[in-house]
């Protein structure tokens, strides 16, 4: 449905994009994971057309996207990144204003908007204006306003950044329910839990640079020789932070000290043992299975933060 | 089309929700022109005299005629006593006492009539006048109203002052053959007496302002012909108040420009917030934006000046009627030029800051040397030269000429052309711009 061919694009000296290969299929759920500045919002700018790349072409059905056209814009709803609504008006005066803009009647329009603000859940606050909003209201209005005329794709560009999880949790649903009723989705993330839950298929880009793509299954077999401990920081874990580094291979997360070993089975109840002697209480002790989170650092030496 | 017309309909709904950006739109003008207009001459209500000090030491007959004539004036007010401290009844100014209030500041100006003003044997007249040019337009109301009335004496007094002079000059006995001579001549080419002129040369009979009132006026009016002082206004005479007519040009444009640069300006706002960018990830193109806050932005300014021009017509006069559709033209080519000015200011600066900034910076300039603020004519010659070159310059100048002349559309088309073609330049450029700044 949607094709990225070979798309780069540079910013002065920051290499943003690096030769970009993509193709995102009709109905798909298509996360594209990576960490800040990896690159996903610039990806996400080129496909509306916001950027021009340097060099490469997107086709929408076999067709190549000529952006001044504008015909994909009618296709395609994008969903900002930062919040991109009229501050000082309310969320109805929004969505009638940006809803204009497509070719709809204003009877359509309004049934539309009523439509929407059911889904996002804010036909009750549909007089107040955006300003008072809470983050998570805002953030489901900023969704609201991108998709009033149907498109065929929807852009989402980490459209749960800051919210609480109560709101996180509607935004996957409302996603989830346009998914079903048949909605292509692209959604970039730097959460791989987001990923792991939403998305049928992933892309997982760092740096400029796809570095892994396909479904889950496919991308949790590239780490699945690993397993990791993991250790939950307290205070008390703290201080035996030497101690936990001298038994191999650890990275410090943000709450957590990780511990990555080749082989499963003896060296792990090894371990266990050693950190038994030490004191630290084997509720603070886990086992992990291979994640996206591993995938990651497998591919690049780094984690994944938040 | 629809985009654009939806566009603008979404920055009049923006528009119309901010409160304080329509109180300074309308407000701001209309409070600012009811303030200057009164200044400059406002609502029929009669405006202050000038005050000035008036000492009269001269008995001299002229000297009275002077103060009758001043004291009549319409532009100044005399001033001839005061009341000095620890005492109750008001005593006459003296000259000294004029010239320390002068100092002091308490009065503009002193006019003084010493007590040889025009003593029977000067072959001139003496005046002191002692000024503090703290107020330019003062000063002016202040020479001019003295200069008037004392021009209107002098044809009854040259043929006194022309033979006493001669008397200074040739001495006694060849100033009275130089009289009787000069008496003859005139009365032979003119068909005057003799006597009649020679009797008008010797004694000086004031009051008479058709000059020699000896004999029958036909006679008599040939010397005071020979000043003959015809004033008559060309221009402006059926305006009933010209102070605030000539004024509210320049105070259009210059709001103009102020509003409709921080329409232009906000486009960064919309950047800011995110709903630019959102637009242009819609079926919107950037031409589409920029046409609706052009079209937005001129149809503000016309509202704008609109609301100021009836303020102006309500309260002082100011005839906008009569030649209204030239008026009207005037108007959407300064708004046009105006919002020009914003875009280019938009396109070039980096933020709404350094937008703002610059675009006061110019603005006050252009205004100064464009003829906003006082007539460009008090500037020397070559900074005359550079006003031309403002936007201001030529929007004022189109409505003083709408305004003040009433004139008809062939006086303003260079004018509107000029306008025109500045903002359809400065857009083209600044559309350049914007492919490479940092708004789009
Ligand atoms: N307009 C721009 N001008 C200059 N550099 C830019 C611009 N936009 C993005 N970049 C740079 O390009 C790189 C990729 O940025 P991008 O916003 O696409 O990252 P991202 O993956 O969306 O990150 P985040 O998760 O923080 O949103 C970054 O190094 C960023 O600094
Ligand atoms: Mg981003």
């Amino acid at each position: 449905m949607l094709k990225i061919s070979n798309i780069s694009k540079r910013f002065g000296r920051i290499d943003a994009l690096k030769n970009i290969d993509l193709e995102i299929e009709q109905g798909e759920f298509f996360g594209l994971l990576g960490p800040n500045g990896a690159g996903k919002s610039t990806l996400m700018d080129i496909i509306i057309g916001y950027h021009k790349p340097d060099t490469g072409t997107l086709f929408f059905e076999n067709e190549i996207i000529i952006p001044e056209k504008l015909v994909t814009r009618y296709k395609f709803g994008y969903v900002p990144q930062e919040i991109s609504l009229y501050q000082e008006l309310s969320a109805h005066q929004n969505l009638k204003i940006f809803g204009s803009i497509y070719k709809m009647s204003s009877k359509e329009l309004d049934r539309k908007i009523a439509k929407v603000l059911e889904l996002v859940k804010l036909s009750e606050r549909k007089n107040d204006t955006v300003k008072d909003f809470s983050g998570g209201m805002k953030r489901r209005l900023n969704l609201a306003a991108s998709i009033l005329h149907d498109p065929q794709i929807i852009l989402c560009d980490e459209p749960t950044v800051g919210i609480d999880p109560q709101s996180r949790n509607a935004i996957f649903d409302m996603l989830h329910q346009l998914n079903q009723n048949g909605k292509t989705i692209i959604y970039t993330t730097h959460y791989m839990e987001e990923a792991e839950r939403l998305c049928s298929k992933l892309a997982i880009i760092d740096e400029g640079k796809i570095i892994a793509n396909g479904s889950l299954n496919d991308l949790i077999k590239l780490s699945e020789k690993r397993e990791t401990i993991r250790v939950r920081k307290t205070s008390g874990i703290i201080s035996k932070a030497d101690f936990l580094k001298s038994l191999g291979d650890v990275i410090e997360l943000d709450y957590y000290f990780e511990i990555r070993t080749e082989e499963k089975g003896k060296q792990n109840s090894e371990l266990f043992l050693n950190l038994e002697k030490e004191g630290i209480p084997p509720e603070l002790i886990e086992l992990r299975k291979s994640s996206l989170e591993d995938v990651f650092l497998n591919l690049t030496g780094r984690s994944l933060r938040d | 089309m629809k985009i654009i017309f939806n566009l603008l309909l979404k920055d009049y709904i923006r528009y119309f929700n901010d409160k304080p950006a329509i109180l300074i739109t309308f407000a701001v003008p209309i409070v600012l022109i009811i303030i200057f207009g009164s200044i400059y001459g406002g609502g029929g209500s009669p405006r202050g005299k000038v005050k000035i000090i008036f000492v009269n030491e001269s008995n001299n007959e002229i000297s009275k005629i002077i103060e009758a004539k001043l004291d009549s004036s319409s532009m100044i007010q005399l001033v001839k006593k005061y009341t000095p401290e620890n005492e109750k009844t008001p005593t006459f100014i003296d000259e000294e006492k004029a010239k320390q209030f002068v100092r002091e500041g308490k009065r503009s100006a002193a006019l003084i009539l010493p007590n040889d003003f025009f003593a029977d044997t000067s072959s001139s007249l003496k005046f002191k006048f002692f000024y503090d040019p703290k107020n330019e337009i003062e000063s002016q109301i202040i020479q001019a109203s003295i200069q008037q009335t004392i021009m209107m004496q002098i044809s009854d007094l040259l043929p006194v002052l022309m033979q006493r002079k001669a008397r200074d000059l040739l001495g006694g006995e060849e100033a009275e053959k130089f009289k009787n001579k000069l008496g003859s001549v005139i009365g032979e080419y003119f068909d005057v007496s003799a006597d009649t002129i020679v009797d008008a040369m010797t004694n000086f009979k004031p009051g008479s302002s058709s000059g020699f009132s000896s004999s029958d006026s036909n006679e008599t009016n040939i010397l005071s012909d020979i000043i003959k002082f015809e004033s008559e206004q060309l221009v402006g005479m059926e305006i009933s108040n010209p102070g605030v007519t000539r004024i509210v040009g320049g105070w259009a444009m210059m709001f103009l420009l102020f509003t409709l640069t921080a329409t232009a300006t906000s486009l960064f706002e919309e950047k800011q917030e995110g709903s630019l960018k959102r637009l242009m990830c819609m079926p919107v193109k950037r031409s589409h934006i920029l046409w609706s806050k052009y079209i937005f932005s001129i149809s503000l300014g016309v509202v704008q000046l609109f609301t100021m021009f009836i303020f102006a017509w309500l309260f002082y006069d100011v005839d906008i009627f009569s030649n209204f559709l030239n008026l009207l033209i005037v108007v959407i080519a300064s708004a046009s030029a105006a919002v020009a000015f914003g875009m280019i200011i938009t396109s070039f600066a980096k933020s709404i800051n350094q937008a703002s900034g610059i675009a006061t910076l110019i603005i006050l300039v252009m205004s100064a040397l464009g003829g906003s603020w006082f007539p460009i004519v008090f500037f020397p010659e070559w900074i005359q030269v550079i006003a031309k070159g403002t936007i201001t310059y030529w929007s004022v100048e189109a409505f003083l000429q709408v305004l003040w002349r009433q004139a008809d559309f062939s006086a303003i088309a260079l004018h509107v052309l000029i306008l025109f073609s500045t903002a359809f330049i400065v857009n083209f450029y600044s559309l350049i711009r914007f492919k490479s700044g940092k708004i789009f």
